[in-house]
């Protein structure tokens, strides 16, 4: 049954990492044009809290059931949606990887996100879990799904960047 | 005794201005919380979809007061201040569920569900001795009671026994554009909050305002969502008290905005993924996108195929809680339901077309910092009038309404 992509446990974990990391550095070094790219071109990103979610309430923050809608969101960011200058700071912990099949893992992590603005606030802007599913292509990891649980049911002021 | 000063003297201009302080004095604000939301007027409370069955409850507010809205075991709404007659202390920590009573965790004091006092933990006290004085009567110290109506699945509250009748109070156009939406059972798809640094009327002003549409939601321009080259207009009842705005996406006519240097319209972009703008015409009408006000803090929308109520919760005199409660219908099929949890990345905090409104109130409030009691808005789109117009939504009539009922409750 084991495919040649399955890879050994050290060596996923190693994907799985070097994927988030790649994830984060997108995101947290504005290059955001980059992150699509971490994705399935059939994947879904979706943020959701915690309240929506655990009542099986379907509605998202934001929700990508493509990377064309990810490439979307990029162009609001870039060129469409007017908002403050803003970072996010990224801290990612506990990550577990549970293999599904020999290309495919089902990932949980903490997240973290510190927004600054412009005039210097900094906010620590959502903390939540990562319930992601990661698949092995071309020996490379990417997102098949990134489902992001806001704990908080509120957001300050608005979301412009993913979480 | 010196003259009491009245605490805002309105300018001369009338509701062509708002002065600055009214979004940031702590005594207006004060003086609002009395006059405004326990003043003679139907707040939003909650859709009766979410109190599906005896015992059901949710929480809410009107203005700062939290509140539990109940249906009892005979099927009748009720409200009440979510506030132990004892102590004081917040009786309900849940913002929804069934509950057969509730009970204080401070003192175990219980109420029913339509907010009686019905135990109060050692009322004979313990072997005898102690306990409440033998006069003591529960029916003394029931919740403080909210009048309610339901009104087509929406329910509101109100404080004050003054209110008058609610169809009377919304007028027939706000009464038909709710019948409009409200016309077959809905299903709750989810909430958002979103927490703005703003005084609550600055996002009020921003509900109602067509002007700033299609200018500052860049995306509703560049993908012709939302045009005020549209066949539109805004309709007004009570006074201008509430307002909607409503455009036909199929009537737009090309140019005006193109090569005026506004910066509504971007050019030369793309969606990579159109599915975002797949919709359905779900009313005659053909109205496409529909912002309905109801005064003072209850925004009903319909942008395309996504349908939602606002609820607007003063924090304090600087932050607003928005409260979304985005639906559908019962009987939506698949694709439709589809459609519309896609085309919510056009609403909420994340909205392609409403990310901007939860910054821009913000933006006026810093901006306003440290003006002199003489500043304020000008707000004279339109003219002065304030009226229902079908030939321009370039006017800010609506926002004179609001700043009309506002004086009028004020007192200013």
């Amino acid at each position: 049954m084991d495919g040649e992509l399955s890879l050994s446990a050290p060596a996923l974990r190693r994907q799985v990492e070097d994927l988030h990391t790649r994830y984060i550095r997108s995101i947290d070094d504005d290059r955001i044009e980059e992150w699509p790219n971490l994705f399935t071109p059939e994947c879904l990103y979706k943020i959701v809290t915690r309240e929506n979610f655990e009542r099986g309430l379907p509605l998202a923050i934001m929700e990508c059931r493509s990377r064309g809608m990810l490439v979307d969101r990029v162009t609001g960011l870039r060129r469409i949606n007017v908002y403050e200058p803003q970072r996010y700071s990224h801290q990612v912990s506990g990550l577990v990887i549970e293999p599904v099949d020999e290309n495919t893992a089902a990932c949980r992590s903490n997240y973290l996100v510190v927004r600054t603005t412009g005039d210097g606030a900094m906010t620590l802007f959502s903390a939540g879990v990562y319930v992601d599913k990661v698949v092995i292509r071309d020996g490379c990891a990417l997102f098949a799904e990134r489902i992001v649980v806001q704990d908080s049911r509120r957001v300050e002021t608005l979301l412009a960047i993913p979480l | 005794m010196p003259p009491t000063q009245p605490l805002l003297q309105w300018p001369a201009e009338g509701v062509t201005r708002a002065p600055y302080r009214v979004m940031s004095d702590p005594e207006i604000y004060r003086l609002e919380q009395e006059r405004i939301f326990r003043g003679p007027v139907w707040h939003y409370l909650c859709l009766e979809a979410e109190l599906p069955d005896p015992g059901s409850f949710r929480t809410t507010y009107i203005g700062e007061t939290p509140l539990i809205v109940t249906r009892d075991k005979d099927g009748v709404i009720h409200a009440f201040v979510n506030r132990c007659a004892h102590k004081g202390a917040l009786l309900c920590l849940e913002p929804c569920g069934r509950r057969q009573a509730f009970t204080c965790v401070y003192h175990a004091w219980t109420y029913d569900l339509t907010g009686a006092l019905r135990s109060v933990a050692f009322q004979r006290g313990v072997n005898g001795k102690g306990g409440m004085p033998a006069d003591f009567r529960l029916s003394d110290h029931n919740l403080e009671r909210v009048r309610t109506v339901s009104f087509a699945g929406l329910v509101f509250g109100t404080f004050s026994e003054a209110a008058p009748p609610f169809e009377e109070y919304l007028g027939p156009a706000m009464v038909a554009q709710i019948r409009r939406v409200f016309h077959k059972p809905v299903a709750i798809l989810g909430y958002y909050h979103q927490v703005m640094h703003n005084n609550w009327k600055l996002y009020m002003e921003n509900s109602r305002d067509p002007y700033h549409a299609t200018i500052l939601h860049t995306f509703y321009a560049t993908f012709k969502l939302n045009r005020l080259t549209m066949e539109g207009g805004i309709t007004l009842e009570h006074g201008g008290w509430h307002s909607m705005n409503y455009s036909k996406g199929a009537t737009m006519r090309e140019g005006e905005y193109e090569g005026t240097g506004i910066r509504s319209v971007v050019e030369g972009v793309g969606l990579a993924d159109p599915a975002l703008l797949e919709r359905r015409q779900e009313f005659a009408d053909g109205i496409t996108v529909a912002i309905q006000s109801i005064f003072p803090t209850c925004v009903h929308q319909q942008i395309y195929n996504t349908l939602a109520l606002r609820q607007v919760v003063p924090l304090g005199v600087g932050r607003t809680e928005l409260h979304w409660t985005v639906f559908g219908y019962q009987d939506d099929d698949a694709d439709l339901r589809q459609m519309r949890l896609k085309q919510a990345n056009l609403i909420g905090p994340a909205g392609f077309v409403s990310m901007e409104d939860g910054s821009v109130g913000e933006y006026v409030q810093r901006g306003i910092a440290g003006t002199g009691v003489d500043r304020g808005a000008v707000i004279e789109m339109g003219g002065s009038e304030i009226a229902s117009s079908t030939a321009s939504r370039a006017t800010e009539a609506t926002i004179r309404g609001f700043w009309s009922g506002y004086r009028s409750l004020m007192g200013f």
